[in-house]
């Protein structure tokens, strides 16, 4: 039996497929787990004044902001992606996004903006701090696979052996896998891959809107504050779906794996028609050709 | 040309509820006035709204949580800046000196024991509503409460709440003239269950449906409205009756997803009830009806709609407005006056926080300036009665009589 629940929140839509005999523990079990991805969204909503990241965002660069332990948790995990990826990935991007209109604002070229650098945390008082006024943490580059990974736990925690969920279907928690199968199966939107999950997270990162003719989008990269011309996308797997997000996230705009790149951490990055895929990520991804397609997906 | 007394008060009081004395709104991230430390008994749901809500105010840290389930209480506990977690209510009873008062969100029958127990152990202390499931455990918590000379707020929230405060000063000012009815709603698609794979631990987490204990949707949700209601009219229901059946979650569960309940007021009103788990249309919401206006209230956002033969007043004219199929409302923005002249006017419709923020902002304003509880322990007794005998209707299919007798605790 498959019980599906859905929800909009972080600007996209969520949905969760449960599978199972009890139609009506699954839906509890689904409920809980619809609660914990809303719960993030007030949490960590750019748009809500009263959630946190707004209330470090409003007064960061005037004095230190404590957080709880999961919040302060997250940002240490968007600190280390950051840091680890030279920049590509960063949470703090909040103020290019506003300058070049990628928060539904229109462009403000004035936009006051500084990066992750300018983002201070200190792990014994749990408090973040920003030493330019610039700065404005922007989690939506993580935020949807951390609220998975909440959600997720909840479907664990419950019992649940098999489950897929995903956030824009860009974002995905697969848990276990549908019976007699090797995993869920996921196409990329663009046809040009797919995955198989069991009990892994997985971003998808491709640019969307503003796509030119020739397949071409403009992105911000973090490093520059600047727009960047990207032509393909990319693809990270792991046990967390935090980070696979921020890694997603940053690979989009470096092209290419980074050498400090967690080894645990899969990754196929897609530049116009070339695939480079890291080790051990053979069961997860399958690169499909242009035109191909997958026949046991599409039966 | 004269003007009669009500016609005076309703200009006059409208006049000034719009345009200069209206409550300033309390946006996020409010000072207390001096720092608190505060326990939080029960991290569910509830629990942990209320930690959310009380960590937007800056000076005020949860110190101390308590819960019997482990997984809970640990992710509590990652919720705050450091509290310390304790297994029950009793053992962090034990650390009064970890904080200056005590949130109580466990589950409604329970409230008698652990909110004794925090009043005995001379804390102030924030008691979730409604404040029991039997009219003799809710007398109990009463006098409890009365004899601890501590400070003892019930979280109907509505009495906290800056748009509703705003709104009752328009209906007391006579803007809807005379009431002709009430009519309130709770509609949300959920099915009101916790799972575990623990049998035990499953029915104690489902307290709700279990008919033993709970009071359903009309005691559980029903209260919160009826109190809002009485906090407007200042008028008690003299009986109830009500429907209940299960609509959609046909699990093996005894107590009813949807309610429909008729208040009766001693002044002819009737206040309509309408509670379901099976269909979320229209939310929650309150509206009441009078021969010259109708306000809506729904948590965040409340409106009046004026009968088209109703006296204008001159800052309608500057009113925000907003349409609802043929009807207009006009929006009742708390700290109007400020907001227009910040020209943030439209910022100011709809409240940035939940209701239960701005109770607890009341709660702990009385807790380090000893300002009186927003709802007292005899308030929130009377609309938690009301709740109670609306229950015992749904269960009974019976009229209850609401006896002046019982909204009085001896």
């Amino acid at each position: 039996m498959i019980v599906r629940l859905a929800l909009d929140a972080m600007g996209t839509r969520f949905e969760l497929v449960l599978h199972g005999g009890d139609e009506f523990f699954l839906r509890a079990v689904g409920e809980q787990a619809v609660e914990a991805i809303r719960d993030e969204h007030r949490r960590l909503s750019l748009f809500d004044p009263a959630s946190h990241i707004s209330r470090v965002n409003a007064s960061g660069a005037a004095r230190s902001v404590t957080v709880d332990r999961d919040l302060f948790d997250l940002l240490a995990t968007a600190a280390a992606v950051w840091e680890q990826s030279g920049g590509a990935f960063d949470a703090a991007v909040g103020g290019f996004m506003r300058r070049w209109g990628h928060r539904g604002a229109p462009a403000d070229a004035g936009t006051l903006a500084a990066g992750f650098g300018a983002v201070r945390l200190d792990p014994d008082r749990l408090t973040v701090a920003f030493t330019d006024a610039g700065a404005a943490l922007d989690l939506g580059g993580i935020a949807k696979g951390y609220a998975l990974d909440r959600a997720a736990g909840v479907v664990r925690a419950a019992g649940v052996g098999a489950a897929l969920l995903h956030g824009g279907t860009s974002s995905i928690a697969a848990i276990g896998a549908p019976p007699g199968t090797e995993g869920w199966r996921v196409r990329l939107k663009s046809g040009r891959g797919e995955l198989c999950l069991r009990d892994r997270s997985a971003s998808i990162s491709a640019p969307s809107g503003r796509v030119t003719e020739a397949g071409a989008a403009h992105i911000i990269d973090p490093r520059t504050g600047a727009p960047v011309e990207v032509r393909g996308e990319s693809v990270v797997v792991g046990e967390s779906g935090a980070l696979a997000d921020a890694w997603a996230t940053a690979l989009v705009v470096t092209g290419d794996r980074p050498d400090r790149m967690p080894p645990e951490i899969g990754s196929a990055v897609r530049v116009n028609d070339d695939w480079a895929v890291s080790p051990g990520m053979e069961q997860a991804f399958r690169a499909l050709a242009p035109g191909e397609t997958d026949r046991e997906l599409d039966r | 040309m004269t003007t009669d007394r009500r016609t005076f008060l309703g200009t006059t009081a409208a006049g000034l509820a719009g345009m200069s004395l209206l409550p300033i709104p309390s946006f996020a991230f409010d000072r207390v006035g001096a720092p608190a430390r505060i326990g939080v008994i029960g991290v569910g749901r509830q629990g942990r709204e209320i930690m959310g809500e009380l960590g937007k105010y800056e000076g005020v840290q949860v110190t101390a949580i308590a819960d019997a389930d482990e997984r809970r209480l640990e992710s509590g506990v990652r919720r705050t800046t450091g509290a310390q977690g304790f297994a029950g209510h009793k053992a962090l009873l034990e650390r009064t000196d970890l904080y200056d008062a005590v949130c109580v969100a466990t589950p409604t029958h329970t409230h008698l024991e652990v909110a004794k127990d925090a009043i005995d152990a001379g804390v102030h202390v924030y008691c979730e509503a409604p404040m029991e499931s039997t009219i003799e455990r809710a007398q109990a918590l009463v006098r409890a409460a009365r004899a601890s000379g501590k400070v003892f707020q019930v979280g109907f929230d509505c009495r906290s709440n800056p748009v509703y405060t705003l709104a009752r000063s328009f209906y007391r000012s006579d803007a809807v003239r005379d009431l002709v009815n009430v009519f309130a709603q709770q509609h949300s698609k959920t099915t009101w269950r916790f799972p575990s794979n623990d049998p035990a631990r499953e029915r104690e987490l489902n307290w709700r449906l279990d008919p033993e204990v709970t009071l359903g949707l009309a005691g559980e949700w029903g209260s919160h409205q009826f109190d809002t209601v009485s906090w407007f009219t200042g008028r008690y229901p003299a009986s109830v009756r009500a429907f209940g059946s299960i609509r959609l979650h046909a699990d093996g569960r005894e107590v009813a997803d949807t309610v429909s309940c008729q208040l009766r007021y001693k002044n002819g009103v009737v206040m309509d009830y309408d509670a379901t788990l099976a269909n979320s249309y229209g939310g929650r919401f309150e509206t009441l009806y009078g021969t010259n206006a109708a306000i809506k209230l729904a948590q965040t956002h409340a409106w009046m709609f004026k009968e088209a033969d109703a006296p204008t007043q001159g800052w309608e004219v500057y009113a925000n407005r907003q349409q609802f199929h043929n009807d207009e409302g006009i929006t009742l923005i708390a700290g109007a006056t400020k907001l227009a002249e910040q020209g943030k006017l439209r910022e100011g419709v709809g409240l940035p926080n939940p209701p239960l923020y701005y109770a607890l902002g009341d709660f702990l304003k009385s807790v380090t300036e000893g300002a009186e509880a927003a709802c007292s322990a005899d308030e929130g007794y009377r609309s938690t009665v009301v709740g109670i005998c609306a229950a015992q209707a749904v269960v009974s299919g019976e009229e209850v009589a609401i006896g002046e007798d019982l909204m009085k605790v001896s």
